[in-house]
């Protein structure tokens, strides 16, 4: 009996596996929908809204990748993918739907990975170091929320080749060290 | 008949009928338009790693092992095939966003340099796809090179 339940299993478990690829796909449907209710909302709620959420979803990578936390690090990723999915482009000024086209679906991906690796800080933060430039642009292409931005450097990541990030404080919180070099770093440019 | 026996027999009729069941083959014959190597000079002796150790998964055209006639083995090396592709085609290269060209030729190199890639389980099977510390090098810093010309 015992061998018949398993082998009963293990045949189950052979078709099932190789339909996992296909489900994935549906996960932006809801993302596409909660940004058409977002329409409703007056125009300049939405202008603000569409880049903002993008770039405080990066935030919180950021903050989660300096205190050397994968998991938080990883939802973080989740976020950004929403937020990127839910733009709406047509709400975007002539010069940022220009930069956001040319960077989302790059964005998305390191996004995607970043979220998809948890337990693996080390990759997170190689895919983070690709993203920041990117996230750099779109903030430079104007954002109406008027807060200021700080674009910092650390000389020291990836064996002295260094990486950047932006950060919305003054105060150095390296997200590429961490907690072993937390105050390194030194601000390249202001944003806004 | 036992009950071991009767599991056994049923263990096996499952075993033969999945083997109607092929994945459909990546294997396409014609030249992509969007390939590496309209986009990048690429040197015949990079090609020819890249060939060896990377297109299996990350191109339009898989040299298929025996086992992939076998079920469940084939049904595993589609999934790893359809992740692959996904996540990299060299023959689709061209079809990439310059900023994700220039993404996927530093993650290349990272992965190359962490050794992650190609698969220790997909180098256990094709030994000779394993990559030495001079084709590592010389695949790196061509793909260095590469990203270069795109800034």
């Amino acid at each position: 009996m015992k061998l018949t339940i398993l082998s009963m299993a293990v045949s189950i478990l052979l078709f099932t596996a190789c339909n996992n690829g296909s489900k994935t796909t549906n996960n932006s449907v809801g993302g596409i929908d909660s940004a058409k209710t977002e329409v409703a909302h007056t125009e300049a709620d939405i202008r603000t809204a569409s880049t903002k959420e993008v770039i405080s979803a990066y935030l919180q990578l950021k903050n989660a990748l300096a205190k050397d936390n994968d998991k938080d690090a990883a939802e973080g990723g989740n976020n950004l993918v929403k937020a990127i999915g839910n733009v709406d482009q047509a709400s975007l000024t002539v010069q940022q739907s220009k930069v956001f086209k040319d960077i989302s679906d790059d964005a998305k991906e390191h996004a995607e990975h970043i979220g998809s690796n948890a337990g693996n800080i080390k990759h997170q933060r190689e895919h983070f170091e690709m993203l920041s430039p990117e996230i750099y642009e779109l903030v430079k292409a104007g954002d109406k929320t008027g807060q200021k931005f700080y674009y910092v450097n650390c000389p020291m990541y990836n064996g002295g080749k260094g990486g950047n990030w932006i950060s919305e404080t003054k105060d150095i919180q390296n997200p590429y060290l961490g907690k072993a070099m937390l105050n390194c770093g030194s601000i390249k440019e202001e944003l806004n | 008949m036992s009950r071991v026996t009767k599991g056994f027999m049923f263990l096996l009729l499952v075993l033969m009928f999945i083997q109607f069941i092929q994945p459909p083959r990546n294997k396409s014959r014609q030249a992509s338009r969007m390939d590496i190597t309209r986009v990048f000079p690429v040197p015949e002796k990079i090609h020819g790693i890249l060939k060896n150790s990377c297109y299996d998964c990350h191109s339009n055209n898989t040299r298929y092992p025996w086992y992939a006639m076998l079920q469940p083995g084939g049904w595993l090396l589609a999934s790893h095939i359809k992740k692959g592709k996904q996540e990299l085609n060299f023959n689709e290269f061209g079809s990439y966003s310059r900023r994700r060209q220039q993404s996927k030729l530093k993650s290349i190199a990272n992965s190359i340099k962490d050794e992650t890639m190609p698969l220790s389980s997909y180098t256990l099977i094709h030994r000779s796809a394993k990559l030495s510390q001079t084709e590592r090098e010389l695949v790196t810093n061509w793909l260095e090179q590469m990203r270069y010309s795109l800034l």
